[in-house]
């Protein structure tokens, strides 16, 4: 009986194994073929990745060549400038200098304020944390009031400001010429120091103003305060 | 013996021209699919040298590997758990269980044939 089954059951019937075989093929073919094209699509993606990876290594290299040939450019003019000093020129030269103190191309050393900007303390009656932060326009308050009080050089958190520097609120944090900062910001000024105290402490002034608005104003003299040069910064950058 | 290999290349044929997306939230499906196929196809060899093959049990077996797969594949999808992976695992034990079966009855008759031999030349 059970021989019997057994040599019954032995041979595959013609009919299934091809069709199984059928559909296990078209199986294989097919998923390769949708698993591929996954691969194909993240093939393109880290492909484009990459290229742009390229694109922003080059963009530096290209950034780092112009740097040097700056670099260059300024030694000569530094050389230039011995000549005409050595040319009794030196009125000229004297000027080029202070007009670049003014510009922020070369660091600042002299006296001034240091006034530094912090958010309160949190406070639970306080529904909106934007009544208790810093904010860009304090900033650019206190840096307009300096300006006007006769600073000859200002730097925000170490970034120094120039003629056309920009400080904008970027959510949490501001931007001041593309750089983001977050609070405190300790606000430098080269200026007559005795001056910018006064203009700032004045009755209804911007300390008082920033005060009622919840901010912390900490304004203090210094004898010497060193800011750094606008090329410093953006050279570290690159 | 050409049937089946004809069929299988004229399935691979078909599956490399069927111009047909699935959508991506499906593939766990087709993944599962293809083991199951697969699996059933060495249990299907295996039984078949054992002597014990038997064309319902080896469709029936398929259809509710596939349905039990796709249940947990399903199950999965909508529970946020891969759980198809649980039927992959499966899957892919039974899949080396039976091909190393294979290679033993292989070996075995292999062995076997060659004492025969050695047997009937003395």
């Amino acid at each position: 009986m059970l021989e019997e089954k057994r040599k019954r059951s032995t041979p595959i019937r013609r009919g299934l194994l091809p069709i199984f075989l059928l559909v296990v093929g078209f199986l294989l073919a097919f998923s390769y073929k949708t698993f591929q094209s996954n691969d194909q699509e993240l093939l393109l993606t880290t492909w484009t990745e990459d290229r742009y990876r390229d694109q922003l290594l080059e963009e530096r290299e290209e950034t780092y060549e112009l740097y040097e040939q700056l670099n260059e450019r300024l030694t000569k003019v530094k050389a230039l400038e011995r000549q005409f000093d050595e040319a009794d020129e030196r009125a000229l030269v004297l000027k080029l200098n202070q007009l670049r103190l003014l510009a922020g191309d070369v660091e600042a050393i002299g006296e001034g304020v240091t006034v530094v900007l912090k958010d309160a303390q949190y406070d639970p009656v306080k529904q909106n944390p934007n009544d208790y932060i810093v904010h860009e326009s304090h900033v650019l308050k206190m840096v307009n009031e300096l300006k006007i009080a006769g600073a000859e050089g200002i730097a925000v958190n170490g970034q120094r400001l120039h003629a056309r520097s920009s400080i904008k609120c970027t959510g949490p944090v501001i931007t001041i010429d593309g750089q983001t900062y977050p609070a405190p910001f300790v606000v430098e000024a080269i200026g007559p120091a005795e001056t910018l105290m006064q203009a700032l402490e004045l009755t209804g002034g911007v300390v008082d103003q920033l005060s009622s608005d919840q901010i912390v104003v900490d304004v203090q003299r210094e004898k010497e305060l060193t800011l750094p040069s606008l090329r410093s910064i953006e050279a570290g950058e690159a | 013996m050409i049937l089946p290999i004809a069929s299988l290349l004229i399935g691979f044929v078909l599956g490399w021209l069927t111009d047909f997306q699935i959508p991506a939230a499906y593939e766990s499906y087709l993944f599962i699919t293809v083991l199951a196929a697969l699996d059933t196809l060495f249990g299907g060899i295996r039984s078949y040298l054992q002597r014990v093959y038997d064309d319902k049990m080896f469709l029936s077996g398929f259809l509710f590997n596939l349905l039990l797969a796709y249940l947990l594949t399903f199950l999965g999808i909508h529970l946020g758990i891969d759980l198809y992976l649980a039927a992959a695992f499966a899957f892919g034990v039974r899949l080396f269980q039976n091909v190393a079966a294979i290679r033993r009855l292989l070996l075995t008759k292999w062995t076997q044939s060659k004492n025969e031999f050695e047997r009937e030349n003395e």
